[in-house]
């Protein structure tokens, strides 16, 4: 027998160890009011200190960085200055990862292609490079002032999700799904997709650090087994499978009734979701039972690798409850031939992007997910090699810019068709109205439900927090 | 333990430091009100509000008023600081404040002094002091220890927890055999201990958490994530903790083996501890920060594995709680900062990634290098041998050819010009004969012409000759046709040569005709190929001299001397004619003879006039022709170049500067920040009575590291046995292994930690020594059983009622399942392995991307320690069991308990194998079917099963028998997997196929994989 503690501590283990369940900070703040969880007393509907808005995120975080000055910050003064030296102090004060003699402007090219719109009844300015974007342009919620102190791609990166340009701390995602837990039993609570290869900063950028490993991000991938070893080996059938699990959580209730240890009775379960997900993984990553409008919508091929096919996982996966979905989409680093290299790319993640917009919010998810598009840092307006016409034209590409780029998110109570901050005429600095990299992640977090500054973690002697001892939220871009 | 007055380390200093520290702490920069609370004089004289504390006197006492205020403006902590007393702390400071306000100097910074041990209540149960310490702390609970392990599961305990493997079924016989007499099985378990310190799996499995600290990897971390070597440190550490090195010269070699004086090789080696370091080689790092990264990474790792503490806080701002400066932290960078930069901005300005340039050391060749050396060498000499034994034989061929070769050079070579004797023409021209033996026409220039030239040589032996068409000054567009400048072609119809024997003229036979250039459709072979139709001619080459040359079919050798008649028919009109001609003649046909210049020369002296170097030049010659010996050199060379690339290994390690770096105080912890400027020294709290910098010389990083060593160092002894002790009791007595830092909780055996931190340092930094202690102790010996009573009293055992009980660490699973199958490799050291990983996982971007090659021989079931740790992608299924990334240095593993793990274990490839290869053994060992279920069940978790476990397998044995009986294709099926490498002995399929399944649940078993 059991006794009744045994089993409430077998329930307290459970549930703070163990995971695809509630979020180890809100279990300690409901066993305890007075940790760092939750100091006010009783935990709000939803969300950990405050009430929620968004209840997930999708995350895309465009590798390698996009040229936003050529997306979303129009700047007819740089058209003009194209191929003029540029200012000075844009060469002598910043650092430039590959530029080594004092550089020209380089503007958006005047062609059509790259003409920049005023879209939807907010009027927000997008390119022509993004015609679907356009589209849901009154969903957006446009930052042209999120600034980093990084500018090297994995540092950067790190800086950005994890917020310490060193390995070793707990992405976002891992610190949500630490706070929040999942509210799907059969799936992780935080699920990365990725295309291309993977990011500088490896699995360090949606590692959990030194939180519980069960905070990690599972990637999903669609060669292969979508998770590592999730499928049976060669002859062994699902039901064949059942009778392993059987037998060997009838072996563990033998043991579990002989030592006690509460331990026994999370693996038991373990061995019990690990074999619904069997089922459930598969289930969730064949979109072939997408109906073939859906598959207009967002360009995808069943069986394909691509960003769209991940645009619509990621689709499936909120809809599942899944609480954080990131979306890596590698080749965005267009040092050179941007104006060759950044159409091929929006060409691949305009539509589906536009598409998940629209599908989340037919289906009345788009509210309550926030979703995201990223990049670990901006490009310069001065260009990287040649700038002219002809073969010139094609060469000159951007460099690494830490100082003002532009990011946006969508649905999950900020506002949409808005537009926060704004960069001088040649987009080099903020006029106004900065972000700081830790100011989003702050934003995103309190969206969410918590509060930057209370969701930590004791680690070698301190308490850690995402946002490190910095950070506010942007309650202007809030709905 | 309510009814004690609050102690000020265990019950105060975690209040203050938690909730006042922040802004009442250690940080000048960040106090406020100009109020401390960390010192007694800080809280009695008090700030801008007067005195914080009134000792004695609480009501009096500024500090209990805030905290208990509900004015939000004054109540302390500020609401904005979102900390949040309990009314139990209040509570508590206030009785603490009533009884004296006494402030205790933090008990980590004082040195351990050996404390008196207690006597136990229960003396029966004490092995030795640690039984009396922790018996004495039960009682205070009203606990004691459980009921002794049996022995089959203390047995795997044992080896589990010395040298990460688990028992054979034979020794576990062995040892439950004893356990009736208690002389007997004392003596066995004493001897177990000492065989299994001293056994070399020992080094692999204590390796394991110090290369965690150590953030030993093989690979760069960061873009990229390039391999790199350091696998030789990795096998330095096994062999110093299987040598049982004492831990001070542990220490000082890794911080510092390369400044002892005469410095090994392997201590050289053993400073790979701080080349483990990440290393970003990104286009746009600049070198100088990534040094500085570097270098604060060896501080703060440095700092956490000996000292365990948080000297890292004390990077960017004073430390918030503990009495470290701004200045201590760069003080002790200063230690670290005199090696070299370690990248540099690539040789190659396109690449995006920076060259590697730190120091590397060349490793001697390894036992099997040597013997590929050897046996490379050994076939060479046996190759030279056979090359001899050729020459020897081909004497005659050689003396042959030399003689050949010497008669044919004796023969002049060079062209010789034939002396014009008379030249006459059709084409009434006008002719001279020049100084260099060529005619030059002038006067008319004819439509058609022939010209006849007679000539004469004394050229002993006439084999080819040769006509020139010049290019000359006088001719129009300098030739060498006549015609006009534009167009100065010729057009040669034929030509021939007679030779004048007397009054007749025998006409010479001509072939293989040869020019420098022919005009297209003019081909200098219509010369003499008899039609009157075709010819030679040189369009649009003009202006040049050309060359055409024809060798006799029937060489004249006439010693006497030679006339020669030649014709030279021109008649396609326009003046296309030659301007300018000569002929020569040589008695060499130079074609097919390979002979270089300068051995023609050797060959032209007569043969016993060569010198010894001449001879050796033409034997060379000979040899290299001859095609013996031509085959023989070939695979000499070949097995040379093989040779050539056995390298040396080569490693990771530090190299001191001959000019020492300045250290400044970095501003916010930026490198482009420099501050004051600071010299090496330890940290002011815990300046030792012995300082790191005796005068004689800079301190060094070997001054620190004798430092860390130091007898009265308060730190390092504790912080390593307390790793140890969580190691094998689940918990620290310290719980923060990292952190032993005024935040620490109070250790939870204080005489205990410093019993053993004592007793550790006088053994001589022993360290099987104390592991021998604990093991040995009764506390050890106990069952883990968890009964109510227990789990109500002491939840997460830190008081040790009984034995503990975890989850196996990563490493360890895959090495108890490799082990438990029979597969495991015992293999030590050298390179790391590649066994089965999913494909698709390694895909970085960058030069020099490594690949994964999954080894196919034994290698793929070597322990864990040896797999590849590369940074961005550690090994997947052990990333599944909690292993970090070793990005950075890791004091303790998470134990999580998830459904990836049940995925690993039921499906990860490299377990199924181990699972086909269990049910090998098990069928294979035990003969008697009713035997298996028992083997198996041991062989797995070293003890039998009782009637229901047995049941249970049996149950799902005999239903996968009668399916497969059934069913005999699907075990085919089942067992042709093709990840398998393990090739099964059993020959009935049948059985084997349910066999799998018993195995691979065998495996799966909480038990399995854990310590029990």
């Amino acid at each position: 027998m059991i006794s009744s503690h045994l089993q409430n501590e077998t329930r307290r283990l459970f549930l703070q160890k163990t995971g695809y369940g509630l979020g180890a900070a809100a279990f300690s703040s409901l066993a305890n009011a007075d940790s760092a969880g939750a100091a006010d007393g009783a935990l709000p509907q939803s969300g950990l200190h405050h009430a929620a808005k968004a209840k997930r995120v999708i995350y895309i975080h465009l590798v390698g960085s996009p040229s936003h000055l050529d997306l979303f910050d129009y700047k007819p003064e740089l058209q003009k200055r194209t191929g003029q030296l540029c200012p000075d102090e844009f060469f002598d004060t910043s650092k430039l990862a590959f530029i080594r003699e004092q550089p020209n402007l380089l503007g958006t090219p005047k062609e059509d292609q790259f003409a920049f719109r005023k879209c939807g009844a907010s009027g927000m300015e997008l390119s022509n490079l993004l015609p679907h974007l356009q589209g849901v342009a009154d969903e957006l919620c446009l930052i042209k002032t999120l600034h980093t102190d990084q500018f090297n791609h994995a540092p950067s990166q790190m800086f950005l999700l994890t917020g310490f340009e060193r390995f070793g701390r707990p992405s976002m995602g891992s610190w949500v799904s630490y706070g929040l837990g999942s509210e799907n039993q059969n799936l992780p609570g935080f699920v990365v997709l990725i295309t291309g290869q993977v990011l500088g900063a490896g699995n360090s950028a949606f590692g959990s650090g030194f939180l519980p490993t069960i905070h990690q991000g599972i990637e999903f991938r669609s060669k292969g087994d979508p998770v590592l070893y999730l499928s049976n080996p060669k002859g062994v059938s699902p039901g064949e499978r059942k009778m392993v699990v059987d037998a060997v959580n009838d072996l563990n209730k033998e043991a579990l009734a002989d030592v006690g240890d509460p331990e026994i009775a999370t693996r038991i379960s373990q061995y019990e979701m690990a074999y619904r997900m069997q089922t459930s993984v598969p289930e969730l990553m064949n979109i072939a039972d997408e109906p073939q409008s859906i598959h207009e919508m967002y360009g995808t091929q069943p069986g394909k690798t691509s960003f769209a096919n991940n645009c619509l996982l990621a689709r499936r996966l909120v809809e599942r409850d899944v609480r954080f979905v990131q979306l890596f989409d590698q080749g965005w680093d267009h040092h050179g031939s941007v104006f060759n290299s950044l159409p091929n790319k929006t060409r691949q993640v305009d539509k589906p992007i536009a598409a998940l917009i629209r599908d989340l919010r037919e289906r009345g998810l788009l509210d309550e997910t926030l979703v995201i598009w990223s990049a670990e840092f901006g490009r310069t307006p001065m260009a990287q090699g040649a700038v002219g016409n002809g073969s010139g034209k094609t060469k000159a590409g951007r460099d690494h810019h830490k100082d003002a780029y532009s990011v946006w998110m969508a649905g999950g109570g900020c506002k949409g068709g808005h537009v926060h901050g704004a960069t001088d005429e040649l987009g080099y600095a903020i006029a106004h109205d900065p972000v700081h990299v830790h100011d989003f992640n702050a934003t995103i977090l309190h969206q969410l439900g918590i509060d930057h500054e209370r969701l930590t973690f004791r680690y070698q002697g301190r308490q850690f927090r995402l946002t490190d001892v910095h950070g506010r939220v942007i309650k202007d871009i809030l709905a | 333990m309510a009814s004690e007055s609050p102690d000020f380390g265990r019950d105060i200093r975690p209040i203050l430091a938690e909730n006042c520290y922040h802004c009442h702490g250690p940080d000048e920069q960040a106090r406020e009100a100009k109020l401390r609370l960390d010192t007694f004089e800080g809280a009695t004289t008090g700030g801008a509000s007067g005195p914080a504390i009134v000792p004695g006197k609480p009501a009096e006492s500024e500090l209990i008023a805030r905290i208990f205020s509900s004015d939000g403006d004054d109540h302390m902590p500020p609401p904005s600081s979102k900390r949040v007393l309990t009314p139990d702390q209040k509570a508590l400071l206030s009785e603490w404040i009533e009884e004296g306000a006494n402030y205790e100097e933090h008990w980590a910074w004082q040195k351990p002094q050996r404390p008196g041990v207690p006597s136990a209540p229960d003396p029966s149960l004490v092995r030795n002091p640690v039984d009396s310490f922790l018996l004495r702390r039960l009682e205070q609970e009203g606990l004691s220890y459980s009921s002794e392990a049996d022995p089959a599961v203390l047995l795997r305990r044992l080896f589990l927890d010395l040298i990460g493997l688990p028992p054979n079924p034979e020794d576990i016989q062995a040892f439950e055999g004893t356990w009736a007499n208690s002389e007997e099985r004392e003596k066995a378990y004493d001897e177990t201990i000492n065989r299994l310190l001293s056994s070399p799996r020992f080094g692999e499995r204590w390796g394991r958490p110090w290369l965690d600290l150590a953030r030993y990897a093989d690979s760069n971390g960061f873009q990229a994530d390039q391999l790199r070597p350091s696998w030789s440190y990795r096998d330095w550490v096994i062999r110093a903790l299987n040598s049982n090195m004492p831990f001070d010269q542990f220490t000082i070699e890794q911080i510092a083996g390369d400044l002892l004086p005469g410095a090994t090789l392997d201590q050289r080696v053993a400073t790979g501890f701080h080349r483990t370091v990440t290393c970003n080689v990104e286009a746009g790092v600049s070198p100088e920060g990534n040094r500085v990264d570097q270098v604060i990474d060896r501080v703060n790792t440095t700092a956490t594995v000996w000292l365990g503490v948080t000297l890292e806080c004390a990077q960017c701002h004073d430390h918030k709680y503990d009495p470290f400066t701004m200045e201590d932290y760069y003080s002790f960078f200063d230690f670290f900062n005199h090696t070299p930069l370690e990248v540099q901005l690539p040789s190659n300005k396109t690449d995006v990634s920076h060259d590697f340039i730190g120091p590397y050391l060349d490793l001697p060749f390894t036992a099997e290098q040597q013997q590929q050396a050897k046996d490379h060498d050994d076939q060479i000499a046996l190759l030279q041998q056979d090359r001899d034994d050729a020459l020897e034989s081909e004497e005659e061929a050689y003396l042959s050819w030399e003689r050949q070769h010497s008669e044919s050079a004796a023969q002049p070579l060079d062209w010789e010009i034939l002396q014009v004797t008379k030249f006459s023409s059709t084409g009434g021209e006008h002719h001279d004969i020049l100084e260099d033996g060529s005619v030059l026409l002038s006067g008319k220039v004819p439509n058609t012409t022939a010209y006849t030239v007679e000539t004469r040589t004394t050229l002993p032996r006439i084999s080819q000759l040769k006509l020139e068409a010049l290019s000359n000054p006088m001719l129009p567009g300098n030739g060498p046709g006549r015609g006009d400048a534009q167009q100065p072609n010729f057009v040669l119809k034929e030509f021939t040569a007679t030779l004048r024997d007397h009054e007749s003229e025998i006409p010479i036979k001509l072939h293989r005709p040869q020019a420098n250039f022919s005009q297209k459709n003019w081909d200098v072979a219509g010369l003499i190929d008899g039609r009157p139709s075709t010819g030679w001619a040189i369009n649009p080459q003009f202006g040049k001299s050309h060359w055409a040359t024809f060798e006799l079919v029937n060489p004249i050798e006439q010693t006497s001397g030679t006339t020669l008649v030649f014709t030279l028919p021109q008649n396609w009109g326009k003046g296309r004619v030659i301007g300018n001609l000569r002929l020569s003649a040589r008695s060499q046909v130079s074609r097919g003879s390979k002979l270089p210049a300068d051995l023609i020369a050797i060959l032209k002296n007569p043969a016993d006039k060569r010198s010894e170097a001449q001879q050796k030049k033409l034997r060379a010659h000979f040899e290299k022709e001859n095609p013996t010996i031509k085959k023989i050199d070939a695979e000499i060379a070949r097995l040379k170049k093989q040779r050539n690339t056995i390298k040396a290994n080569q490693t990771l390690v530090m190299v001191e500067m001959e000019k020492r770096r300045t250290t400044h105080i970095l501003n916010r912890g930026e490198f482009l920040s420099p501050g004051e400027r600071v010299r090496a020294r330890t940290p002011a709290i815990l300046t030792l009575s012995r300082k790191p910098n005796d005068e004689t010389r800079p301190p060094d990083r070997l001054a620190l590291a004798q430092w860390l060593v130091d007898r009265d160092n308060p730190l390092t002894a504790r912080v390593a046995i307390n790793r140890w002790w969580a190691e094998l009791f689940g918990n620290g007595i310290v719980a923060t292994l990292e952190d032993f830092g005024t935040q620490s909780p109070a250790p939870s055996h204080p005489d205990l930690l410093d019993w053993l931190a004592v007793e550790f340092m006088e053994s001589g930094w022993d360290m099987k020594h104390l592991l021998r202690v604990m093991v040995s102790s009764q506390a050890y010996r106990q069952s883990s059983r968890i009964t109510p009573e227990l789990l109500e009293k002491d939840p997460r055992n830190l008081l040790l009622g009984r034995a503990p009980r975890f989850r196996l660490n990563a490493e360890r699973i895959r090495d108890n399942a490799l082990a438990i199958s029979g597969l495991l490799s015992p293999k030590m050291f050298g390179k790391p392995v590649m066994p089965y990983q999913p494909p698709g996982l390694w895909r970085q971007t960058g030069r020099n991307e490594p690949k994964w090659l999954e080894e196919k021989d034994e290698d793929r079931w070597r322990r864990g320690i040896y797999i590849v740790y590369r940074r961005a992608a550690p090994y997947p299924s052990m990333v599944n069991f909690d292993a970090p990334d070793r990005a950075a240095c890791s004091v303790a593993r998470a134990r999580t308990n998830t459904p990836n793990q049940a995925l690993t274990l039921l499906n990860d490839p490299a377990f199924v194998e181990m699972a086909l290869a269990l049910a090998d053994r098990i069928l294979q060992e035990s003969s008697s079917p009713e035997n298996r279920v028992q083997h198996g069940f041991r062989l797995a978790v070293s003890r039998l099963p009782d009637s229901r476990e047995s049941r249970i397998i049996d149950h799902l044995l005999h239903e996968r028998l009668d399916h497969f009986t059934a069913h005999p294709k699907e075990a085919e099926n089942l067992l042709s997997n093709p990840h398998f490498v393990y090739q099964p002995q059993t020959q009935n399929h049948l059985e084997l196929a349910a066999w799998f399944y018993v195995a691979s649940a065998l495996l799966n078993l909480d038990e399995t994989i854990t310590k029990n």
